[in-house]
């Protein structure tokens, strides 16, 4: 995989994959977008991945069909409370900003936190519709610098879907994975394998745009 | 933090755009005359009180990535990014920069943007 990608002229990056490769990149970078959009309300990636019609989790009480006010109702209610997200992968995206003072989280959760969604879900769309340009992709500096901070986000939800909570957790999936384990469970093995590459993929783009 | 390869040299890519954090305070204070009753200490907020951001450790975020974040957006050479990104990895957590609140807020904000797992606090 290394070799993605290669500096162009002007500081530009050319993306060294095959359509099919950037479509499941792109496809990534939209499914956690979706989760991301307040509308749609807490997803699962591989949910999100399937798109439409995704029955809501037993429990979850933002997820019910409600008519368009109540919808309002309810994300203007969840902006006042301004609580951490309960999907954890989505906490993370959009983690607190104090460990030890919950009033002074919460404040700045209800600020910031809409506009750092807006902010995530630029770079997302923005570096997934440049993946989806047909033939071969050349990405502007501000493209590569929204497809470094997508493919982070694409990690840390899919980290978290896999489970990885410490450096051991990181190192043992890695090395699992290359000892062919997980083939029992296929929805582990294509997630940590999705994983898998995505990492060494940022790792490329960052070795790329540093000069 | 992940690790698939050593940290490699960047240098920073662009300057800091905050301000220098005020000096010292040293603004003169009235004495109250002594039927005024004093504010509470709460209420006295030095303008100059240093606050700090501080980015946490994960299993995630790469070594290599951490680096070049804190050498683009910080402007820091790279050396002290890669100090700071060792800080992170070994102590689990460090203070990447410091200065008034609203500086700490936006630095915090912009390493959330980038998916580091940042907090801010006064200073200890």
């Amino acid at each position: 995989m290394s070799g993605s990608f290669t500096r162009a002229r002007g500081g530009r990056v050319k993306v060294r994959l095959g359509e099919p490769d950037r479509a499941v990149i792109a496809g990534l970078l939209e499914a956690v977008s979706g989760m991301l959009d307040p509308e749609e309300g807490a997803g699962d990636l591989e949910e999100a991945d399937v798109g439409d019609d995704v029955a809501p989790e037993p429990g979850d009480e933002d997820a019910p069909e409600l008519g368009d006010d109540e919808a309002v109702l309810a994300e203007l209610e969840a902006d006042l409370t301004a609580s951490p997200p309960a999907d954890p992968a989505i906490a993370r995206l959009l983690p607190d900003a104090s460990r030890d003072d919950p009033d002074l989280a919460q404040s700045f959760r209800r600020l910031t936190e809409h506009e750092l969604r807006d902010h995530k879900r630029t770079a997302l769309e923005l570096a997934a519709s440049a993946l989806r340009r047909p033939g071969s992709v050349v990405l502007d500096d501000s493209e590569a610098q929204a497809l470094l901070k997508g493919l982070t986000d694409v990690r840390l939800v899919l980290a978290e879907r896999l489970g990885i909570q410490t450096d051991e957790d990181a190192e043992f999936l890695h090395a699992a994975l290359a000892a062919g384990a997980g083939d029992g469970d296929q929805a582990w093995s294509q997630a940590a394998g999705l994983y898998d590459v995505v990492t060494f993929l940022q790792e490329d783009l960052v070795h790329t745009l540093t000069p | 933090m992940s690790s698939h390869h050593p940290s490699w040299p960047v240098p920073p890519r662009r300057a800091p755009a905050r301000a220098t954090p005020p000096a010292d305070y040293s603004g003169a204070v009235s004495v109250a005359p002594v039927e005024v009753e004093r504010p509470d200490l709460d209420e006295v907020t030095l303008p100059d009180v240093p606050w700090v951001t501080i980015v946490w450790n994960d299993p995630v975020n790469l070594m290599s990535y951490v680096t070049y974040v804190f050498q683009t957006y910080f402007g820091y050479s790279k050396e002290k990014a890669t100090k700071l990104m060792l800080d992170v990895h070994r102590e689990g957590r460090a203070v990447v920069s410091n200065g008034s609140r609203d500086e700490m807020e936006r630095d915090t904000q912009a390493m959330h943007e980038y998916g580091l797992w940042a907090t801010f606090q006064k200073d200890e």
